[in-house]
């Protein structure tokens, strides 16, 4: 433990204490460096979990008009998530979040109560897709960090344009057309709303890599497997999704 | 100026039942009315088994870490959120500051730990930094908690230099806990001598605020079902 937590060898010694006749003073362990205030958050993002099924309205007010019901379990059985654009306080003091939500039509954004979200998540990354050259790009505090071939929906059942987020991550299942590793993401195909699981968009690996880039899927963005893995590395839940 | 007490910094009551849990209803009712820091209510929070406990410095380290964790990402959360910047400017500049000096301490204690740090937690503190009134009561209330807790562990560390070290860390909440209570019209410094609160005291008070919850489950090994 002593050696573990030695004081540091440049601290400042005792002398004036010593010709007192009294010992040195103490040498701490550790001293913190300075503290630095807080950087830009242009690039911070923030999603919360729904914490209890609860009514998504059109304004902060608990009379305004639902726009959706959120559940607090995706399709997947994971815990439903929420990208958060917006705070206010209604007139009874009551903290109200605008989110963005995983419901038809795409770009569905409504309020609920605070109460009824858990505690902030935070990420620095954005994921953009790009249609016309079939290519995904994730960023990190605004950086470029990786480029990928994708394929995309095909004519028909293109992949929905706009602004989405991650919601989920599923590993470890055995189906090859999914690759190793597959992102649910909150934007829903328009045409595959007969989908078991609600037609949502997945980015995902492939049994099929010949085919990406390209435009061939029912909406999914697929990326070859060595490609899903490196962005699973650094693409945390919560990470806002541009899709144009 | 009025007496602060916890029914003043606690609209959620949190720390309430976080009380009543640990002392139980009749002593919790009578600490929510005491003045914050009085000898009675120090008197009562005093508990005789705390005194007993023996604990390594890792895990007082790591106790330490978990607090100034929890702190720090409340700080920090209510200043990425905008609450902290519709606040004036006086409780700006002490909100920011107090935000930069708890990643310091969490900074330098990860450092300290290497991998005998615990896990970072997930924080969810409700209501608590979402409006500039809120976010001050429960400010108030953490740092006063953070003296009383780094006065109770201090002694109780083995190494002299982590004990020189914790000291330095104590002097600076204090003045941070003074620095609260002056901007919301309390008295700074309302007693002569700061009584201390065991380990086990503070970790059931801030366990049961139950801003420190588990992560939320976001993955899961089964296969898709998403359009293909």
């Amino acid at each position: 433990m002593t050696a573990a937590f030695a004081p540091r060898a440049n601290a400042p010694g005792g002398e004036p204490a010593a010709q007192l006749g009294l010992p040195p003073p103490g040498v701490p362990a550790f001293t913190p460096g300075l503290p630095r205030r807080l950087g830009s958050t242009r690039h911070l993002s923030h999603w919360a979990p729904v914490k209890r099924s609860t009514p998504a309205r059109s304004a902060p007010d608990r009379d305004a008009p639902a726009v959706a019901t959120l559940a607090t379990t995706t399709p997947e059985g994971t815990r439903n998530i929420v990208a958060v654009l917006a705070r206010r306080t209604d007139r009874f003091g009551r903290p109200w979040v605008r989110v963005r939500l995983a419901e038809l039509p795409n770009g569905t954004t409504g309020w609920v109560e605070r109460a009824a979200l858990g505690g902030y998540g935070t990420v620095d990354t954005r994921l953009d897709i790009d249609l016309s050259r079939l290519q995904a790009t994730l960023y990190r505090a605004g950086q470029p960090v990786l480029h990928v071939p994708v394929g995309v929906g095909a004519p028909g059942t293109e992949t929905p344009r706009g602004e989405f987020y991650v919601r989920n991550k599923l590993t470890r299942y055995r189906s090859p057309p999914y690759g190793p590793v597959a992102f649910g993401t909150s934007a829903r195909s328009p045409t595959a709303t007969d989908w078991p699981a609600g037609g949502f968009v997945g980015i995902h690996g492939t049994d099929r890599p010949d085919l990406v880039p390209g435009r061939v899927s029912h909406g999914c963005i697929r990326m070859r497997n060595e490609d899903i893995l490196a962005v699973a590395r650094q693409l945390p839940i919560g990470t806002p999704v541009t899709v144009h | 100026m009025t007496p602060l007490t916890i029914r003043d910094v606690d609209r959620d009551e949190a720390l309430g039942e976080a009380l009543s849990e640990l002392y139980g209803t009749t002593r919790a009712g009578f600490l929510r009315t005491a003045a914050l820091g009085s000898a009675a209510m120090l008197a009562t929070l005093l508990r005789p088994a705390d005194a007993a406990a023996q604990v390594s410095d890792v895990a007082i380290l790591n106790f330490g870490l978990r607090f100034e964790r929890l702190q720090a990402t409340f700080y920090t959360q209510a200043e990425e959120m905008g609450t902290i910047g519709r606040m004036k400017d006086a409780k700006q500049e002490w909100a920011r500051t107090l935000g930069a000096h708890e990643r310091a301490h969490v900074k330098i204690i990860e450092r300290v730990l290497g991998p005998k740090a615990g896990p970072r937690p997930f924080f969810d503190f409700g209501e608590a930094n979402e409006t500039p009134a809120a976010f001050t009561r429960t400010a108030v209330a953490m740092e006063d908690l953070t003296v009383a807790l780094l006065t109770g562990i201090t002694p109780q560390v083995h190494d002299r230099g982590l004990i020189s070290a914790f000291a330095g860390l104590l002097t600076v909440e204090a003045r941070h806990a003074a620095w609260a209570r002056h901007l919301v019209g309390a008295v700074p410094a309302p007693r002569a001598f700061d009584e201390a609160r065991s380990i086990d005291s503070v970790r059931g008070a801030v366990d049961r605020t139950n801003f420190i919850v588990g992560k939320p489950k976001t993955g899961a090994r089964r296969a898709p079902r998403y359009a293909g």
